[in-house]
């Protein structure tokens, strides 16, 4: 274990905001869950109990009486927010005292510099390059997400759940959104913890040895199989891609119709919507771990072959 | 917020009392007054740190100051203190007597002006008012006038302007009583009043300087008479810079060149360029008790070498040009000195420090003053790094070969392709279809015929210089082809495998070879060696040739064991070349005679065009004689130039074949007692020789050795012309460098102390590394012998990895503006390129030719008495300004000076015996007779010779041109014409010369050889072509000051204050009394006139120079001359020597 090396990741300036997550994204999610779990309890306990929702009205927080039954922004919510930010500026100011910003060498155009990174929060997006060609990993992933991120609301037909906590009332939202997100800070953690040197996989711990040298052949699949001329390989990788969408997007329908209560906002769900929110699911939320997941377990490099792109 | 879980209990129980409101009736004062408070508190740290933190130049600046100024207050007081002694020394008030008489009369004289010039200040005050309020009234107008555009409105400015020039103008002035007056004048009469006033106060002040004067010069004789006898300022002068510390304005001290260099280092660095002398323990050095505090002394001292501000002004040059070191950083040491990663020019460490001028001055191969770096560079030339690294500027010769080559190669292409074009012209032309065609076409072919001519010129110039090239180019070590001749054929592989053990220090480096390499290697070697069989030599005189070692200047570059010259235990010489203390063991005794003879004398010559030694049968094919030498250079193969000398800077000593053979039994004797190597008969064994030749070639032998069949072979280093600007990342430091960044030594594990770049992952940490042991970056890999770094080990003392760690520190690319690199031009610019070639030939190990630093010769212990050292070589200090530069090139040429009629009498001799003959080696084999043999051309009276070098055409010019810009020559050199002498002046200089007040041919030779056996100095006969009047004229006045220790004597000659001449210091024949010109003159003139028949007329004539000791002759002037010729011992006069 070579601590020597990981105190190096883990003490440079750069890296001091996906640190920081590695504690901060765990501690929220702790606290949104449970926030989310006392709600739905109560929402439960009042389901049981119509006369308790009637004297129970401060949206998910217990009542009593005396209490005023409605709070005002100002100053209720705003001196909270106040708090907030001078707690955030006074961290921001030891920070900046702290750390300063890391001039580096002047550029120089004959070398490049080894591991050579993009800032933290690009990570993500250049550990993708190596599952993706560079333009789907920089162009069309990226925009997806964007895209699919404003189209998400607009394909949600469930009712609740607006402006609380819940689970139980979301939870293919949260679990769609929590799929992402966690995926997108591995991402960011590979392309900061993990990747060395000639960006190979190291793991938290091992020394960046400029001088490893690796056994690590990636093949396409076709090539696995023995399909070698080029119309076969752009007609098979385009049958499997297909087959994935399949069985994608069937284990996605069985997972958003699990229960009854995901099959009643099933129900309320137009064909459009369905079919935009299966496309996004699939081509991001799932296509991205299982291109992982079969490059680094079976050093498939790519499925789909063609003169002009691969996937 | 609340928790929700318990809701149902809460609801349960009875509202008696009603609870709080969590939100409604909490108070979050408390919270938001603390976390204002931590905003408070740090918005002051940010302050703090702002004006602190990111400023520690301010503390340094506070220290400084105060420890600047307590350094002042006991400075001034001391220097207080001396100088009050000073001040009641009677010199002193002599001098501060006669200025005060003079201020006092300085003051009587001034009075009355004084008083006029302060009436004339009052008028100028009056007048200056009114006057400059109508000027720019009037030039406000007149640019109206200019701009505007109508005729009419010109018109009536024009009037304006004019009306109030005749308008008067009212003031008051005081009149020369000075009593107040209203005066009313017009503009031009006020213009010369006011005029008129500023030219009589400009007068008045003329004046008042004038009468001052002698008060000046008295005030400025007492000041320099203080200042010569106080060391340091005086405490007046202290008591200025106390005045500037207390002003001392704190802020960032910057230095900005050109935009390109900005340096802020004198923000901590306060006392580099203060005027006084500022050390460590003057600004409080604790000896180490407060480590803090000593970074702080150490900061503030003075700039070491204060005299290179003279020529590095820094505020042209500024700090970080040279040093290294971010020059911008200012937030903490490390950032300024450019020690962390991302710096890229770190601060060099002390010992480097002179890395730092060779980015300027990279062409310089000598740099006065830069001794590490010089050391550097000549180590890199001499232990042959040259040879497999290439570096712009070192072995230039070769490359410059190579490209000499390569432009004949293509220039006899393209006059292949013009013949090719001529022939296919001229036939165009034939069956041209009209005439017309005809003749233009036949025009062309006669342009192309003359395109021919001038082609071919070319080639000549190219061979012409290839033939040159070929003269200079050398090899740092011994030509191999001829080992069958030359070595003990046991001894090979025994030197091989450690030629440390048998010559320590050598400059053959250790290869990393196993014995089945070393077998293969030298059975390759010794197969490949030309078979010739060296005539028999009879043995020699050892004890002569020891004596002729001692004596000819062989220390100069050799170096011996004392014991084998007598002279103690411990090695004593030059280490320019090899140490011989050994040298019978391995060397045979028939090449060694052959050598010493001659050591530029091939066995056979090597066509470069047919790429292999020339035998006797290709010379008898042309029925030629087998002799080849400067006269015979050429192939009788192919007409071409043939490498016709061996590869080495040793000269040509011109021994006689007797001491020849008397040296090489001497040196033959030099072995160890009971030396027996193991037979070596594998050399023999022919299958070993191709794997041989293939390791030959990976350890790149023939970089610095003749090899055959590897004349040609490219130099296996890498380039390191720009290594030191080489990104890190770029020096394979191999498994070594995980380690190393981290600040582990690689090799022993322990902390470094130094972290990252500034231990071993750095460049210097490379550098010395792979200096000290070149195989380290092989540590822990798994290579094959093939892959193995090839690099010998070159057992450098630690020093010489300091050395060359600099030179290749500062070999960096440089980014600094023109106007401040080092860009001579003429004199200084041959000097510059001179140096290479004196370096080369190592000129300074028997002479002195920088100003201090002493030649190998001068520090040997046989030179150590006065006497001996008037055997040393002449220095060459001032040999520029000596000597006529076309005599300087003629004796470099041939030192010897040998005669034309000599020199055709012994072509006679070689012809004789160079018949063409069968496959006869003999003429390369025998000792051939030499030009000017066994004597030296101008001083025959020194033991030690000045060899023969066989330079080429161009390094004698670069060599003449850089004795010429040493001494600031001009150049070309046009020989003074001096005034013919007159009858009796020939008469007074010829009994001068021969008086025995100056008994100049007591020394100096006058070609008697009787007489010439005990001279110390130089025929006069030879000053009209070699000296230069000027020169001899100063020589006569001040040798000493010219050339320390000779026995020339000084003060021949005195001033005649009356007539403004010099005149002989001793009793002067009676026809000087006279002569009213110059005694020293004079003689030049005689020396530079004197004729064979005028020498033997003073022989005879004149005062005997012979036999009889001199009797110190009457009168107290001649007696001192006499002392001060008087040295050595048992000698009644001392030689006296001149240059």
């Amino acid at each position: 274990m070579d601590w020597a090396q990981l105190w190096t990741i883990v003490s440079a300036p750069d890296n001091v905001p996906i640190v920081a997550m590695l504690f901060l994204v765990p501690f929220f999610l702790w606290l949104g869950l449970r926030q989310a779990k006392a709600n739905d309890q109560l929402a439960e306990q009042l389901e049981g109990d119509p006369k308790l929702a009637k004297t129970h009205h401060r949206k998910t927080l217990p009542w009593k009486p005396h209490w005023a039954r409605e709070l005002h922004v100002w100053p209720y919510l705003l001196r909270i927010e106040f708090l907030a930010v001078i707690i955030v500026t006074v961290i921001l100011f030891v920070w900046s005292i702290t750390l300063n910003a890391p001039l580096e060498e002047p550029a120089n155009p004959n070398l490049t510099m080894n591991p050579s990174k993009a800032p933290w929060y690009f990570l993500g997006l250049q550990e993708m390059l190596v599952y993706f060609d560079p333009w789907i990993a920089g162009v069309v992933m990226p925009s997806l997400m964007l895209v699919g991120l404003m189209a998400f609301p607009y394909v949600d037909s469930n009712p609740l759940g607006v402006g609380y906590y819940t689970w139980k009332q979301r939870k293919v939202a949260v679990g769609a959104f929590l799929w992402g997100f966690i995926m997108w800070i591995a991402l960011i953690f590979i392309g900061t913890f993990i990747r060395g040197p000639g960006w190979v996989w190291f793991w938290p711990g091992q020394t960046w040895d400029h001088n490893v040298q690796l056994y690590e052949i990636n093949r396409d699949l076709p090539d696995i199989l023995g399909i070698t001329s080029q119309p076969l390989k752009g007609i098979f990788g385009l049958l499997v891609v297909v087959a994935f969408y399949l069985i994608a997007g069937l284990a996605i329908h069985i997972l958003i119709t699990w229960s009854k209560f995901e099959k009643k906002i099933f129900e309320r769900t137009t064909l459009l919507q369905y079919a935009v929110f299966q496309f996004f699911a699939i081509t991001v939320l799932v296509s991205m771990p299982v291109k992982l997941l079969i490059r680094q377990l079976f050093r498939i490099k790519y499925v789909m072959v063609t003169p002009w792109f691969n996937i | 917020m609340a928790d929700n879980t318990q809701s149902e209990q809460l609801e349960k129980r009875a509202p008696d009392t009603p609870e709080r409101d969590p939100i409604a009736d909490s108070s979050m004062s408390g919270a938001l007054l603390i976390s204002s408070l931590l905003l408070v508190v740090t918005l002051l740290w940010s302050l703090y740190d702002e004006v602190v933190g990111q400023r520690p130049w301010r503390g340094y600046q506070r220290d400084f100051v105060s420890k600047y100024s307590e350094y002042l207050d006991t400075a001034k007081t001391r220097q207080g203190r001396s100088e009050a002694e000073i001040k009641d020394s009677p010199e002193y008030q002599a001098l501060d007597e006669a200025y005060k008489t003079e201020k006092a009369a300085a003051e009587e004289k001034t009075r009355p002006i004084d008083a006029q010039s302060k009436l004339l200040d009052e008028k100028l005050t009056a007048v200056t008012a009114p006057f400059t309020d109508a000027r720019s009234w009037i030039v406000a107008k007149t640019y109206q006038l200019e701009v505007t555009e109508s005729e009419s409105g010109k018109r009536s400015i024009r009037e304006t302007i004019a009306e109030r020039k005749q308008k008067k103008i009212d003031f008051k002035m005081p009149n020369d009583q000075g009593i107040e007056e209203e005066k009313s004048l017009t503009f031009p009469e006020l213009e010369a009043l006011y005029n008129g006033l500023r030219d009589e106060k400009a007068r008045l002040g003329a004046e008042r300087v004038q009468l001052t004067q002698a008060r000046d010069a008295a005030q400025k004789k007492r000041d320099e008479y203080m200042q010569d006898h106080l060391g340091g300022l005086t405490a007046e002068q202290v008591g200025g810079l106390q005045k500037k510390v207390e002003d001392f304005k704190f802020e960032i001290k910057q230095i900005n060149v050109g935009g390109v260099v900005i340096d802020r280092c004198e923000s901590c660095h306060l006392g580099v360029r203060e005027p006084i002398k500022l050390s460590r323990s003057d600004m409080g050095w604790t000896d180490g008790e407060y480590p803090d505090d000593d970074a702080e002394a150490t900061a503030f001292v003075s700039h070491p070498n204060r005299e290179l501000f003279k020529t590095h002004d820094p505020e042209r040059f500024g700090c970080s040009t040279c040093h290294g070191g971010n020059g911008r950083g200012t937030t903490s040491v490390e950032k300024g000195h450019g020690r962390y990663k991302h710096w890229l020019w770190p601060l060099y460490y002390k010992e480097n420090v002179e890395a730092g001028c060779n980015q300027c001055h990279n062409r310089d191969r000598v740099l006065q003053g830069a001794e590490t770096l010089n050391r550097g560079k000549n180590l890199f030339q001499v232990r042959g790094c040259a040879g497999c690294h290439r570096y712009e500027a070192f072995d230039r010769e070769a490359d410059a070969l190579s490209n000499a080559r390569q432009s004949i190669k293509t220039l006899e292409l393209e006059r292949d392709d013009r013949r090719r074009e001529i022939t296919q012209t001229k036939a165009a032309a034939d069956s041209a279809p009209s005439d017309e065609e005809a003749a233009r076409l036949l025009k062309k072919a006669e342009a192309l015929r003359q395109m021919i001519s001038q082609v071919d010129a070319r080639i000549d110039e190219f061979d012409i210089q290839a033939k040159y090239l070929m003269q200079d180019v050398k090899k740092i070590g011994p030509n191999l082809k001829e080992i069958k001749a030359k070595l003990r054929k046991d001894w090979i592989p025994v030197w091989l495998s450690d030629p440390q053990a048998f010559r320590p220090g050598t400059k053959m480096p250790t290869f990393r070879l196993d014995d089945d390499e070393i077998k293969a290697i030298s059975a390759f070697l010794w197969q490949s060696a030309l078979d010739v069989k060296l005539p028999t030599q009879p043995q020699g005189d050892s004890a002569h040739g020891k004596e002729l070692f001692k004596t000819l200047g062989c220390l100069g570059c050799h170096s011996i064991n004392g014991q084998a010259i007598d002279m103690g235990n411990q090695v004593i010489g030059g280490d320019f070349a090899a140490n011989l203390s050994r040298v019978g063991e391995k060397a045979n005794y028939d090449y060694i005679v052959r050598w010493v003879h001659n050591p530029r004398q091939r066995l056979a010559p090597y066509s470069p065009t047919l790429k292999r030694d020339l035998t006797p049968a290709d010379y008898k094919k042309k029925n030629l004689p087998f002799v080849f030498d400067d006269d015979h250079s050429k192939s009788p193969v192919d007409g071409r130039e043939l490498q016709i000398q061996n590869m080495t800077v040793m000269p040509n000593f011109r021994l006689s074949d007797q001491d020849a053979r008397d040296i090489a039994t001497f040196l033959s004797q030099q072995t160890r007692p009971g030396v027996n190597y193991p037979s070596a008969s594998f050399l023999d064994d022919g299958s070993l020789s191709a794997q041989g030749k293939q390791l030959v070639q990976r350890y790149g032998c023939a970089s610095c050795h003749e090899i055959k069949g590897l004349e040609d072979e490219q130099r296996i280093g890498t380039e390191l012309t720009l290594e030191g600007s080489k990104p890190i990342e770029r020096l394979d430091f191999a498994l070594l460098q995980e380690p190393a960044m981290r600040g582990e030594d690689p090799v022993t594990g322990a902390e470094s102390g130094r972290v990252g770049r500034e231990g071993w992952y750095d460049h210097k940490g490379f550098f010395e590394n792979k200096l000290r042991s070149p195989g380290i970056y092989d540590r822990g890999k798994v290579k094959t012998a093939e892959e193995r770094l090839r690099m010998p080990n070159i057992y450098l003392p630690e020093k010489d990895v300091t050395a060359l760690t600099t030179f290749l520190l500062g070999s960096v690319e440089t980014n600094l503006p023109q106007s401040i690199r080092y860009n001579p031009s003429g004199g200084k610019k041959s000097v510059q390129d001179g140096w290479w070639v004196v370096q080369k030939y190592n000129c300074m190990g028997c002479h002195n030719v920088l100003v201090g630093e002493d030649s190998i010769l001068m520090g040997l212990p046989m030179y150590q008495s006065a006497d001996d050292r008037e055997q040393l070589p002449p220095r060459l200090t001032s040999e520029g300004a000596r000597v006529n530069p076309d005599w300087l090139l003629r004796f470099l040429k041939d030192p010897s000076q040998t005669t034309p009629a000599e020199r055709a009498s012994l072509a006679q001799a070689v012809a004789g015996h160079a018949q063409p003959g069968g496959d006869d080696w003999t003429p390369s084999l025998g000792l051939h007779s030499q030009p000017g043999a066994n004597r030296n051309g101008v001083r025959r009276y020194l033991k030690a010779r000045m060899p023969t070098f066989s330079f080429s055409p161009n390094e004698l010019q670069a060599l003449v041109n850089f004795f010429m810009g040493a001494s600031s020559q001009a150049q070309p050199y046009i020989p003074e014409q001096l005034e013919p002498l007159a009858a009796d002046e020939q008469g007074m200089a010829r009994a001068l010369f021969s008086s025995n007040a100056a008994p100049c041919l007591k020394c100096h030779m006058t070609g008697d050889p009787a007489h010439d056996a005990k001279a110390t100095a130089p025929n006069f006969l030879l000053a009209p072509e070699r000296l230069k009047p000027a020169w001899t004229r100063r020589w006569l006045l001040e040798p000493q000051l010219i050339s320390p220790g000779t026995s020339m004597p000084s003060e021949l000659f005195k001033r005649d204050q009356g007539h403004e001449r010099w005149v002989f210091n001793g009793p002067t024949p009676p026809a000087f009394q006279t002569y009213e010109k110059d005694h020293v003159d004079l003689l030049v003139r005689y020396m530079f006139q004197i004729s064979l028949e005028e020498q033997r007329r003073l022989g005879t004539g004149g005062g005997a120079p012979s036999a009889a000791p001199a009797t110190p002759a009457a009168g107290s002037k001649t007696a001192s001359v006499e002392r001060k010729t008087r040295r050595g011992a048992g000698r009644p006069i001392a030689a006296i020597r001149a240059p």
